[in-house]
């Protein structure tokens, strides 16, 4: 290069540049098609959600999400549920008189009413802006009832963090990234 | 109906997996009353929206930049766009997926094929890549809203001396070094964990991020852009893309009349001064350099991926697995210890042992090939910033350094030469004063005395060593 005095150390560091240029430009369309190629439109994991099989219920549900009330709320599948006048999920499992005076609840925020329906049923539904996804009342259900109550995280409250926040001290590892097509997993039926 | 925003989700949850799971303790009640079961819906937020309304103002906005730095050559609209970008990205979308965090999900998709890569994310991930292969680094001028915030509090930039400040540049290649490490391995995505403003975006979330992120804002307040100068794992990315930049901006069209201003303003350090290399070097020494060069990056290379390849296992303990291993082993150790919430939920879903420890065994081996793999990048990134800092250029004018400049345009205010010929006398005077000013408080090292003393005469053209 010294010999020729012509090319100038000005020229070939604009060709280095261009090289490198031209290399970076390659390395964006090639990761970019094999990226591109991997995508499956609508089977994209786009959020978060509760195996409920896994869930034991360890409460950091209610402790460890971002938000100020958790996005986890308790969901109540009335085709498992026994109707049952004594509930677990609804009375602690040591009370003296049978009443629904608060020291007798389980749900910590009174999210959890109940309706007559006939002798000898009562209808449980959950208020969900109470909930705060403790999942004392879906201990309850599961210990001495169907497990009709269970864990989920309401989609359109969820902020959708890039990773969930009680993912990562989930217990028993039972909060995936899901599709749209799976954003919740219910119980339908015993 | 509230509905319209929401698509109305109601799943069939195939039964038969679920049978083992709903104990029918009690038999399914005869309603005599003709009750019926009452349907409830479970929405699901109209995400597709809000993705295509992210991307398309994430282009626009890069546009905007683009047109600000190139033709229009004014600060203004890019400080409206930092503020569109806190607001919107920041405040209102509370700062999830961004583009930098986007690199992991990226990184995720390459490794683990069960892992379906939303496209919104892909694009959040490459077009600021492309458009900074284009434009320079335009998505870090204020479109990221990380650097918007920033940018916002930044009053007075105090100077950090060059010399830890390019030590400190090592940090952003060591951070995606590991963020690349623990994506890889499905362990965390750590970008997202140490995030310091999203707590500040959600007025919420982990207390020691929010002090962190608080500290980090006050800094940025007198020291400009501190995360994305010394953190910033995705910016140490751009910052390659921005070097080969096909477009590169100028400080002014009409060139440059060496009077220090550009300097003074640029936030990031990015404007080299010029600089005259008076050390004639022979051409042989020239070419023992670059020889003594690729005979010291493969050494420093293999030797950092060495050290983070040897320390694999440590680093395998973050991954939840290899926790949840080691826990279950203390706990045979010393039976009395009181057990950990995750060892009673994993005897109590009956798991085996075995199958994990063949599990951790498999993921221990993943943490051993790509800790070498990052180690290697990490030693290559210090070689190259070494070799980097013994190289010595002449530069004649004021140079912008394209790796480290964020396109933010303070610059062009500055020039004297960006001066229409009315305000050009009244402005420059104001300018060189402010600057005589600056001198005086910048600590390290007057820049007006560097100043005269390298507008002495220019040596010829030299021989340079690339």
């Amino acid at each position: 290069m010294n010999k020729n005095k012509n090319i100038s150390p000005i020229d070939r560091r604009e060709f280095l540049k261009k090289c490198g240029t031209i290399i970076a430009g390659g390395t964006i369309l090639g990761a970019g098609g094999l990226l591109a190629a991997k995508i499956k439109g609508k089977d994209a994991d786009l959020f978060w959600q509760i195996d409920h099989e896994l869930c034991t219920q360890c409460g950091r549900c209610e402790t460890d999400c971002v938000l100020p009330v958790s996005a986890v709320k308790c969901f109540h599948a009335n085709k498992v549920c026994g109707y049952c006048d004594l509930c677990g999920g609804y009375y602690r499992s040591s009370v003296k008189d049978l009443n629904t005076a608060a020291e007798n609840m389980m749900c910590p925020t009174g999210a959890i009413a109940r309706k007559f329906v006939e002798e000898p049923y009562f209808e449980y539904t959950i208020d969900e802006k109470l909930c705060n996804g403790c999942g004392k009342c879906v201990k309850g259900c599961g210990s001495f009832g169907n497990g009709s109550l269970y864990l989920q995280i309401q989609q359109d409250l969820c902020l959708n963090c890039n990773e969930c926040q009680i993912s990562k001290v989930c217990v028993s590892d039972a909060i995936k990234r899901v599709s749209k097509k799976n954003a919740y997993k219910l119980k339908e039926s015993v | 109906m509230t509905m319209t925003k929401r698509v109305l989700f109601s799943a069939m949850a195939a039964m038969s997996s679920l049978e083992a799971f709903c104990v029918a303790r009690f038999p399914k009640p005869d309603f005599d009353s003709g009750y019926q079961y009452p349907d409830i819906e479970h929405p699901v937020p109209w995400e597709n929206f809000w993705n295509i309304l992210d991307i398309v103002l994430l282009t626009v906005m890069m546009g905007i930049v683009a047109w600000a730095i190139h033709k229009k050559e004014s600060r203004k609209a890019i400080f409206c766009v930092s503020i569109i970008s806190v607001l919107y990205f920041g405040f209102f979308r509370n700062g999830c997926v961004c583009s930098v965090g986007s690199l992991q999900n990226v990184v995720l998709a390459f490794t683990d094929p069960t892992y379906n890569l939303p496209w919104f994310v892909l694009l959040l991930f490459i077009l600021p890549i492309v458009f900074t292969l284009i434009f320079g680094r335009v998505f870090c001028a204020g479109v990221c809203p990380l650097g918007a915030l920033q940018e916002i509090v930044n009053i007075k930039n105090f100077r950090i001396s060059r010399a830890v400040s390019q030590a400190l540049s090592v940090i952003p290649w060591i951070y995606l070094g590991f963020a690349i490490l623990y994506a890889a391995t499905r362990s965390q995505f750590i970008i997202c964990r140490f995030d310091p403003f999203i707590g500040i975006f959600r007025f919420g979330g982990d207390i020691g991020m929010i002090v962190f992120g608080i500290t980090l804002l006050l800094l940025s307040m007198v020291v400009a852009r501190p995360f994305c100068q010394f953190l910033c794992p995705y910016g140490a990315l751009l910052s390659i893309f921005g070097k080969f930049a096909i477009k590169k901006m100028e400080v002014t069209r009409k060139g440059c009349i060496n009077c220090t201003l550009c300097h003074n303003s640029c936030p990031v350090d990015a404007l080299r001064p010029p600089y005259a290399n008076k050390q004639k070097e022979e051409r042989s020494a020239g070419v023992k350099r670059l020889i003594m060069y690729f005979l010291i990056l493969p050494i420093i290379t293999a030797a950092c991926s060495f050290l983070v390849g040897l320390n694999s296992e440590n680093l395998s303990r973050a991954n939840k697995d290899v926790h949840l291993y080691d826990m279950i082993q203390a706990q045979e150790e010393n039976p009395d210890m009181e057990m950990p919430m995750e060892v009673v939920a994993f005897h109590e879903l009956g798991n085996s042992v075995d199958e994990l420890a063949a599990k951790v065994d498999d993921i221990q081996k993943q943490f051993s090939i790509y800790s070498y793999i990052v180690g290697a990048l990490i030693g290559f990134v210090i070689g190259i910033k070494l070799i980097n800092l013994s190289v010595k250029r002449t530069r004649k004018t004021y140079e912008i350094d394209y790796s480290a400049c964020v396109a933010c345009g303070k610059c062009f205010d500055y020039c004297p030469q960006n001066m229409s010929p009315l305000t050009h006398s009244s402005r420059s005077a104001f300018f060189l004063r402010k600057a005589s000013k600056d001198d005086k408080l910048a600590k390290n090292g007057g820049i007006h005395t560097e100043k005269t003393e390298k507008r002495a005469p220019y040596p010829p053209k030299e021989e340079l060593i690339e």
